[in-house]
């Protein structure tokens, strides 16, 4: 490393928003991590991904019933310094006090005082917005983890309709971050990249995106477009970071090829990608979490009255194993 | 050059408009007062046959055809317990006053349409028969193939409405239109004889429906689901019905309890409230799931002598349902899924119910 040029070669670390501190391009996915066979297979991840400049790490509590913030939190012991944290908070619309004693659990297995970021997870049904709003709502409790110092940053995400997000945005709470699918496929089906992005730069909230690869990457596999396109569009896009699920190392190593030095696309390169996507992604074949309930966990079906799928994992989970356990 | 994709639209159509309305309507807020307008504004139906044991009828559309205001579902005969209690049920229910019999080319691989067929033989000249087609994006071709075999299998020689089925995909009215689309089947089968009426069906969103009307295509019905759920969350009631009514197309009603009965088995309404409801709105007909003898003679009772229900007796049951019905858990078929067939998704590169169930 004595090129003294070197620092073109790491992940460029961008703005978060208005909060005044920066977090790398690529930040680690924190329901993939939970997929990881072992807990050590998950420290070695994350130990790597530090060292090589990923500061931004996900989570949420209620991914494998606590096991992915379980593991992070292990991975984070000494390290919890060098990074930004998030994880999220599963009311699905229910109220300021079930979300605080989440918050609790969360900092509880993430072993620390504190989060970076704390967000609202999947506002994705229409009444969300109004129920987050009111009374005795979520957002009561964004408020007081701020107050009592154990956010700094606040934020919500979601995978399902532009106009859920923009309900939420336009009722004016003064969130610092949002989270939303954003991808070359995105643009010509339900467009969180054309009706939500824009107004998050107009009112310099952050904005995060996620499923790069339109969370089942079905096009990557019907050899649409290749996965390193993908990732390359997400990132070239008005965002702080793009949150990827890694769920070994191969996959870990072949992001941060393309997130070291990381140049975006030109205009021309991301308009041919999405001209290439728009053929067959106007149904939203590819972005099944737009069109389907496989996306939305347990904790948001349960507290919606929808009905659970039994074949789903987080479902499988909650019902055969220890809550919090490797 | 052969890809109907790619055509250009013969219609026109602003599709720029169509995002825009599209994520308006998706806010699933509807104030109660706003309903209540809407009711007064609506086009009064004229009832006739009137008495207290007759099912009263209502005029389709602009047309002079007159349909009862409940309507046999094609898909729940299909359900029945055997082929001998479907013909019992369509020979009870046409004794009864109903005319209006609703089916489509992929219900049960054509046992819908089959049981249909022979329950009907020797009184097809007292129905008014729907079937819809099922191209689900594929060309004019594959829906005139269908339409010989709906008529065979029915055991007729026309029908008096063909639909256009299941519009819900967001690019399904762009591939209808399409050049060599199945637009020009609608027409041909005008033109032949062997259909009088044309319209279209989709349970999934308004913004579909409206798209599907952007291109002023004469239709004569527009199917959707309507029911005292549907007015808190991506409503057809708030969004299409004005704009079919307007037109002067037939609306017909579908899914008054919500699609899987959901609604009444978690005690939001009753059997009773919820038709009722859906048959005051300014539709033709509410066409209804019926799988048994005992359903259709429940349905039937609601339906003989039937008196609409005022503004406000209809705003009091949607400002009780609302507090459930905003998430769309109580219509599944807006807010998953489930409802979507799986020769549609196919066409659509979707994975099967079994793969996907919602």
């Amino acid at each position: 490393m004595s090129d003294p040029d070197d620092r073109t070669d790491s992940i460029p670390q961008r703005p978060l928003g208005r909060t005044g501190i920066k977090v790398s391009a690529l930040g680690l996915g924190g329901h993939h991590l939970g997929d990881l066979k072992t807990v050590e297979a998950a420290i070695r991840l994350v130990h790597e991904a530090i060292d090589a400049g990923i500061t931004f790490y996900d989570n949420c509590w209620e991914y494998w019933n606590g096991r992915a913030e379980d593991w992070l939190g292990r991975a984070l012991k000494g390290r919890r310094d060098q990074i930004v944290l998030m994880t999220k908070v599963c009311t699905h619309g229910r109220g300021a006090d079930l979300a605080m004693k989440m918050l609790d659990e969360s900092l509880r297995r993430l072993q620390t005082d504190h989060l970076d970021l704390w967000q609202i997870h999947g506002v994705c049904f229409d009444n969300e917005p109004e129920l987050a709003y009111a009374k005795g709502g979520v957002l009561e409790a964004l408020d007081r983890a701020k107050q009592q110092g154990k956010t700094r940053f606040v934020g919500f995400t979601g995978h399902k309709d532009p106009s859920i997000h923009l309900d939420m945005i336009r009722r004016g709470y003064p969130f610092d971050t949002v989270q939303m699918p954003l991808n070359c496929l995105d643009a010509t089906f339900r467009s969180f990249e054309t009706l939500v992005l824009p107004e998050l730069t107009k009112r310099g909230i952050a904005a995060l995106a996620m499923k790069s690869m339109g969370g089942t990457a079905t096009a990557v596999k019907k050899g649409l477009v290749k996965a390193e396109e993908m990732l390359r569009y997400s990132m070239s896009l008005p965002v702080a970071t793009t949150i990827a699920g890694m769920d070994s190392l191969a996959v870990l190593r072949q992001n941060l090829r393309v997130a070291r030095g990381f140049t975006p696309m030109s205009d021309a390169e991301m308009q041919a990608l999405r001209d290439r996507c728009a053929k067959v992604a106007g149904d939203g074949r590819h972005e099944v979490y737009k069109l389907s309930l496989a996306f939305d966990n347990p904790q948001a079906r349960l507290s919606h009255g929808l009905p659970l799928d039994v074949k789903q994992k987080e479902v499988q989970e909650m019902l055969f194993k220890e809550a919090g356990g490797p | 050059m052969n890809d109907p994709h790619e055509n250009s639209v013969p219609y026109g159509c602003d599709r720029r408009g169509f995002l825009q309305s599209a994520s308006l309507l998706s806010a699933g807020v509807v104030l109660s007062e706003s309903l209540v307008q809407a009711q007064q504004a609506a086009p009064q139906l004229e009832l006739s046959n009137i008495g207290p044991d007759l099912i009263p009828r209502k005029p389709f559309g602009n047309t002079k055809e007159k349909v009862s205001v409940i309507g046999l579902g094609g898909y729940s005969l299909g359900d029945a317990p055997s082929h001998q209690e479907a013909i019992a049920i369509v020979h009870e229910a046409i004794d009864a006053g109903v005319n209006f019999f609703d089916n489509a080319w992929e219900y049960h691989d054509g046992k819908s349409e089959e049981w249909m067929g022979d329950a009907l033989k020797g009184r097809r000249d007292k129905v008014f028969l729907m079937t819809k087609v099922c191209t689900h994006g594929r060309d004019k071709t594959v829906g005139l193939r269908q339409l010989e075999e709906s008529l065979r299998r029915l055991q007729t020689d026309h029908l008096d409405l063909w639909q256009i089925h299941e519009c819900v995909y967001d690019n399904d009215p762009e591939r209808h239109f399409a050049k060599g689309g199945v637009i020009e089947a609608l027409d041909e089968a005008k033109k032949s004889g062997k259909v009088q009426y044309v319209g279209f069906t989709g349970h999934k969103h308004p913004a579909i429906h409206l798209q599907m009307l952007s291109y002023n295509y004469p239709f004569d019905s527009v199917q959707m689901p309507l029911n005292a759920f549907d007015a808190s969350y991506r409503s057809f009631q708030m969004q299409v019905l004005p704009e079919v009514n307007k037109r002067g197309m037939a609306a017909l009603g579908m899914k008054s309890l919500g699609g899987n009965g959901q609604p009444i088995i978690k005690g939001v309404v009753t059997v009773d409230e919820a038709l009722r409801y859906a048959m005051s709105l300014a539709v033709a007909t509410t066409i209804s799931g019926i799988d048994s003898l005992a359903v259709l003679r429940q349905n039937l009772a609601i339906a003989r002598g039937f008196k609409p229900m005022t503004a406000e007796e209809m705003e009091s049951l949607y400002k009780r349902c609302a507090p459930d019905a905003g998430d769309g858990h109580l219509e599944l078929y807006k807010s998953t899924m489930k409802y979507d067939g799986d020769l549609g998704r196919d066409q659509h590169g979707l994975p099967p119910h079994k793969d996907l169930p919602l």
